[in-house]
Formats: C-alpha cells, sequence, structure tokens
C-alpha cells in the first residue's frame, strides 16, 4: 500500500507514514512511540526541524533528560503534516495495538483529520477493531478484504515454484497442492499468509494421497 | 531521531516488500472506494480507509 501511494504519488509531492502494530513489541509501542515513530517519517521534508531541535534541548536540559509528552509530538505532527501538500498515514493491524493504546492513537489521528482534511489515513485490522475505530471515524470507508481465490494461487504457485526440490514434482501433484490449500482454506475463512502445520496436517489428512503430497506441502510452509 | 521514537517501522516496511507476492491486493487498488479516498480533496469523511479482514488475508500485504 504504502509502494502504491508513493508510486502513485508520481510528481506530486506526496508523503507517506507507516506504522505496523505488533502483538510481540505491543510493550514498546507506546502511544508516544507510535506517534513519534510516524512524525520521524515526516520529518526532515518540511520545516518542524528546527522545533524539533529546540524540544530535544529542551527535553536534554531537565533531570536525566526525558522522552518528548505526548503533546509535543502531537504539536510537531501537526508543523509537519502542514508543512506538506499531501500526507498519508497508513497503520496497519490495529488490533495488535496495545489495547489500553488503541482509542488514544486513533484519537490522535482524527485530531490530526479534523485539523488537516486532505490527510488520507488507512488503517487495516481484523474485524472485530472495527467499532473501536468506527467511534472515532464514523464516516470512514469500510472494504473487506477476503481471501481471493486468484490471490492464493498466485501465492501458492510463487511458492511452489521457489520450491527447493523441484525434481520431485509432477504437474499431478502440483494440482494437488494447490487444489487442497484452496479447498482448506475457503473452509477455514483464514487467509494464505497465516498457513500453519496444523493446516497442512488437515489437508494431508482430507487429501488421503500419498506421503509425497504432504511433504511437498510441508516444505511449503 | 532515536529520541522522538525507539521503534523503526522502516525496518518492517522492508520486510514486508521482500516478502511481498506481485499482484496480491491489485484489485483494492482499482475499486471505487480506494480511488475516492485516494483522490478525495478536503472531504473528511472520506479521510479513513479501513481494510477488515481475519489473520493471515493478506492485509499488511496490500500493495
Amino acid at each position: 500500500m504504502i509502494d502504491s501511494l508513493c508510486d502513485q504519488g508520481g510528481e506530486e509531492d506526496v508523503a507517506v507514514a507507516a506504522f505496523y502494530c505488533d502483538f510481540l513489541s505491543q510493550e514498546e509501542q507506546t502511544i508516544n512511540n507510535v506517534i513519534g515513530a510516524i512524525l520521524k517519517q515526516l520529518v526532515g521534508r518540511g520545516g518542524v526541524a528546527k522545533g524539533l531541535r529546540e524540544a530535544f534541548q529542551k527535553a536534554k536540559r531537565e533531570v536525566g533528560g526525558r522522552g518528548p509528552r505526548l503533546a509535543d509530538l502531537m504539536g510537531m505532527l501537526r508543523t509537519a503534516i502542514a508543512s506538506l501538500p499531501q500526507v498519508f498515514i497508513c497503520v496497519d493491524a490495529l488490533d495488535e495495538c496495545l489495547p489500553r493504546c488503541l482509542p488514544a492513537l486513533l484519537e490522535c489521528l482524527r485530531d490530526i483529520g479534523r485539523e488537516s482534511p486532505s490527510t488520507r489515513i488507512f488503517l487495516t485490522g481484523r474485524p472485530h477493531v472495527k467499532e473501536d475505530i468506527q467511534r472515532c471515524f464514523t464516516k470512514m470507508v469500510v472494504i473487506p478484504i477476503n481471501p481471493n481465490t486468484d490471490d492464493i494461487r498466485n501465492y501458492v504457485e510463487t511458492r511452489l515454484d521457489r520450491d527447493a526440490d523441484p525434481e520431485a514434482m509432477t504437474t499431478d501433484l502440483r494440482a494437488d497442492i494447490v487444489r487442497v490449500i484452496l479447498e482448506k482454506i475457503s473452509d477455514m475463512c483464514v487467509g494464505p499468509f497465516r498457513i500453519s502445520t496444523p493446516l497442512v496436517m488437515h489437508a494431508y489428512q482430507l487429501c488421503h494421497v500419498d506421503s509425497s503430497l504432504f511433504r511437498s506441502i510441508s516444505a511449503l510452509f | 531521531m532515536r529520541w522522538l521514537s525507539p521503534l523503526e517501522p522502516n525496518n518492517r516496511h522492508q520486510g514486508v516488500r521482500t516478502d511481498r507476492f506481485d499482484g496480491v491486493g491489485d484489485w483494492l487498488l482499482e475499486t471505487g472506494e480506494f480511488r475516492e479516498w485516494r483522490g478525495g480533496e478536503g472531504e473528511t469523511d472520506m479521510a479513513v480507509l479501513f481494510c477488515s479482514g481475519n489473520p493471515g488475508v493478506g492485509k499488511t500485504y496490500l500493495r
């Protein structure tokens, strides 16, 4: 998405800031760190550098130095956005954001959107965070992403092309693997990027064929 | 810059870019919703686009 926005920007001066929420780094991904990370990607392009230096120097003088306050970060972010013609902010996997941080993060994004209506905000997450997001953005556009057969086929075929043991592959085996995975995925309502070992075991039991198919499927994931 | 945030989302972005498969999610770029959102001029209503989906459907890997 980020790359598409940058590419489509073409001649225009488009700034894209992105953040990936991650379950495994939740503790680190505090609201200040997330806003700071977005800000980091937008400064240096506009005239925020001076304000940033001043805020940093001031904070350094305080006992032991301290991290930037959220209000400071938001102020700098507003300045940065105001200095740019078009800003896109992308935040991935909001469901993986620390639950106590999510409302604050959404409020920050809402405030930015209000002050700078040209800013475009792109969010992704599992369906259950939709209500949280809607509380802040009542009129947002929602696009459901479903496992798309073409995408899955494309993904599985590409993985098969990268098979470390291509000699073992036959046309029939290849067709079986694609078929089994497609069947299994449509049953389970999960996407191709989440194919796990239990799913591979399942796929194997489902097709009752020789062990070469199992080995091939296992090798893929 | 580290003072602003110790997090480095660009590293993650590089990883996603490497693992991405060509063509995955291209359909999204063609939707009316996306185009309107992308080109929307100053309409706050259209400022936010939310892609919702189950685990592993490829939300992160939309291109």
